[in-house]
């Protein structure tokens, strides 16, 4: 099976400070991953370098199988992003944010253009009276639920999401996270995203890529919870990601 | 030696610290003087003992670590000993968090005139390449979306033209019709001192021609527009819009950029001519109230003190004012990068550099047209 997203010797660097140093990391189709790490070690910048924000001083970034920043086609077309504040464009309306991103790449007649922006709205548990708002009128979490929308609107076939549960109440988290693997089951997306949310890793990630000493160590959690390096011990011991794991053992994993 | 903290023995060659008390952050400027106090001058050795010590905290360690690490600079080995776990533990802290800040503290020289001067040197050196790439960057979005225009650029180009234009119209008029009787009224003053009074009509009609008419726009779009584009991009930026454009595919520099420069390049000689005409109807209307001139004779000598090239002389000024405005405004808001307070900072920036910059180009026409005799 073909990689969806492949990261060959990732270099990164703030001067001559390297963040990432020979990264290497690959994600199969229909996996949820998360990505964590220290404060620092870069989960911003990785992401920033695959989504084709941030040019790296080395490497080869690939997302299904389009460089992300070579001369060709790039992959946008396919892919759906979630930013950490939502990042909708002020100047629109949620209707107008959620079509956007459909009449780049398509020819598509502007009424159903219209029904599948609504659609994609409903889909996210957005109500449908909010389409004709601004960002700027809607409260945190719908935010990030039309954000969302807007991620699904070009039928990506992966999303990219930065931070999804930060600054949302435990129960708006938790069931963003069930929206996020009814949406991953339902649509066969593979997810990536960077998070601090212990609830979220245990509760859907298959599995987890860890930033440490600058590369990267991918493994699913009984694999990372077993690991003898000092952070990824500490971290996935940690009583707090020891009760989220509790509490999914004893409610199954939900998809 | 003995004070309220410490005790400090001497042996021939080594001092023995012994501390007691409470090594605490309400005592760090006490600690420091007893400190102070302490002589190892010509001592091979500096032990630290635990002795009397009631509490530590992070603040006492940190007196206490630095001043091993002077006496370590001097050639002192030092030594702790005796400290309870729970001390120690304060201590460890402080030397693993410590080390490279002392470190600091001894490299940072004082700067001598010469490095001063050669810091100044380069600062002005990157200013200047600095500014070199922005005006190569605002040319490159000016040209790419000229040349490529997208659907939604060109959509965009026309919200700009109805936003910093036809939407400045009334104030700009307004703006422009005071000026046109205050010029009108302070020339009526001198000139009838000569019983000149009809030349007053030739020096509305040239002065805002040339130039009220220009300035005025100009000044007012800086504050009305130049101010927006800042803002905006930079909340856009703040809020990760820019981000997201990109990697939907979309050039921010394409569909945000390039519209707000071109439409304000538009906007600003449409809005010129509603200034002039704006100015001119202030001079008339003084004129025929307070001067005994009448709307004919007005529109007549007028026409005659003016020609076309007047009114070129004034508009031609306009893209080039407009361009200043959009480009600093723009750049400013672009370099927005982290926080509410900056963009407030840059947003004030754009307006003060914008209304200096027109200022200055204003002057630098004069010249050229003194020169060319126009």
């Amino acid at each position: 099976m073909e990689p969806v997203v492949s990261v060959r010797n990732l270099v990164n660097a703030f001067g001559t400070f390297r963040v990432h140093d020979q990264l290497c990391l690959e994600i199969m189709p229909g996996e949820i991953v998360g990505i964590v790490g220290g404060s620092g070690t870069g989960k911003s910048v990785l992401m920033r370098s695959i989504l084709g924000l941030r040019r790296p001083q080395a490497g080869d970034i690939r997302v299904l199988g389009h460089d992300v920043y070579g001369s060709g086609p790039g992959p946008q077309q396919y892919w759906g992003v979630l930013f950490q504040k939502g990042a909708l464009l002020s100047a629109l309306t949620v209707r107008q944010n959620v079509e956007l991103p459909i009449a780049l790449h398509s020819d598509m007649p502007a009424a159903t253009r219209r029904e599948l922006a609504e659609l994609k709205v409903r889909m996210t548990g957005l109500p449908v009276s909010a389409l004709d708002k601004y960002p700027s009128e809607l409260s945190g979490g719908m935010v990030k639920r039309a954000a969302l929308a807007r991620a699904l609107a070009r039928e990506p076939r992966i999303l990219f999401l930065d931070e999804p549960t930060a600054g949302l109440d435990p129960i708006g988290a938790t069931e963003f996270d069930k929206l996020v693997t009814y949406l991953q089951s339902s649509l066969n997306l593979t997810i990536v995203m960077v998070t601090h949310d212990v609830d979220s890793l245990f509760g859907i990630c298959d599995r987890v890529a860890v930033l440490v000493d600058k590369k990267v160590v991918i493994g699913t959690l009984d694999e990372l919870t077993q690991s003898q390096h000092p952070w990824i011990h500490d971290y996935f011991n940690d009583p707090r990601a020891r009760r989220a794991q509790q509490m999914e053992n004893t409610n199954g994993r939900e998809h | 030696m003995e004070n309220a903290f410490l005790n400090a023995d001497r042996d021939t060659d080594s001092v023995t610290v012994s501390l007691k008390g409470d090594w605490v952050f309400g005592n760090v400027q006490d600690l420091e003087s007893a400190l102070a106090d302490v002589d190892a001058s010509g001592a091979s050795a500096v032990t630290f003992q635990c002795g009397g010590l009631q509490n530590i905290d992070i603040a006492g360690a940190w007196v206490l670590f630095r001043k091993s690490q002077n006496f370590e600079t001097t050639g002192c080995d030092t030594d702790f000993r005796g400290f309870k776990a729970a001390h120690f533990k304060f201590l460890k802290n402080v030397t693993q968090a410590g080390g490279s800040s002392i470190a600091t503290d001894h490299e940072a020289a004082p700067r001598v005139p010469r490095q001063r001067a050669q810091d100044a040197l380069e600062s002005l050196g990157k200013a200047a390449t600095s500014g070199l790439q922005d005006i190569g960057f605002i040319a490159m979005t000016i040209l790419q979306g000229i040349t490529k225009p997208s659907k939604l650029a060109v959509r965009e180009t026309v919200r700009q033209v109805y936003q910093t234009g036809v939407q400045a119209i009334p104030i700009i008029s307004l703006i422009s019709f005071l000026m046109g009787v205050v010029v009108a009224y302070q020339g009526a003053n001198q000139l009838a001192k000569f019983g000149a009074d009809i030349f007053v009509v030739d020096l509305v009609t040239i002065s805002i021609l040339r130039e009220m008419g220009v300035i005025m726009a100009a000044i007012m779009v800086a504050g009305r527009s130049g101010s927006a584009f800042a803002a905006s991009l930079g909340v856009m930026k703040l809020n990760e819009e820019l981000d997201a454009l990109r990697v939907m595919g979309l050039n921010p520099n394409q569909v945000l950029v390039a519209p707000r420069l071109i439409g304000l390049i538009i906007a600003l000689p449409l809005l010129t001519v509603f200034a002039d005409l704006a100015g001119l109807a202030g001079g008339l209307f003084l004129s025929v109230t307070l001067l005994d001139i009448s709307a004919v004779q007005f529109i007549d000598r007028a026409a005659n003190s003016a020609d076309l090239t007047t009114l070129f002389v004034g508009l031609v000024k306009a893209p080039v004012f407009a361009f200043l405005i959009g480009a600093v405004g723009t750049l400013r808001g672009l370099q927005v990068t982290s926080s509410a307070e900056q963009l407030g900072r840059l947003t004030t920036t754009a307006v003060v550099q914008a209304i200096a910059l027109i200022i200055a180009a204003d002057a630098v026409f004069t010249i050229i047209f003194i020169r060319l005799g126009i």
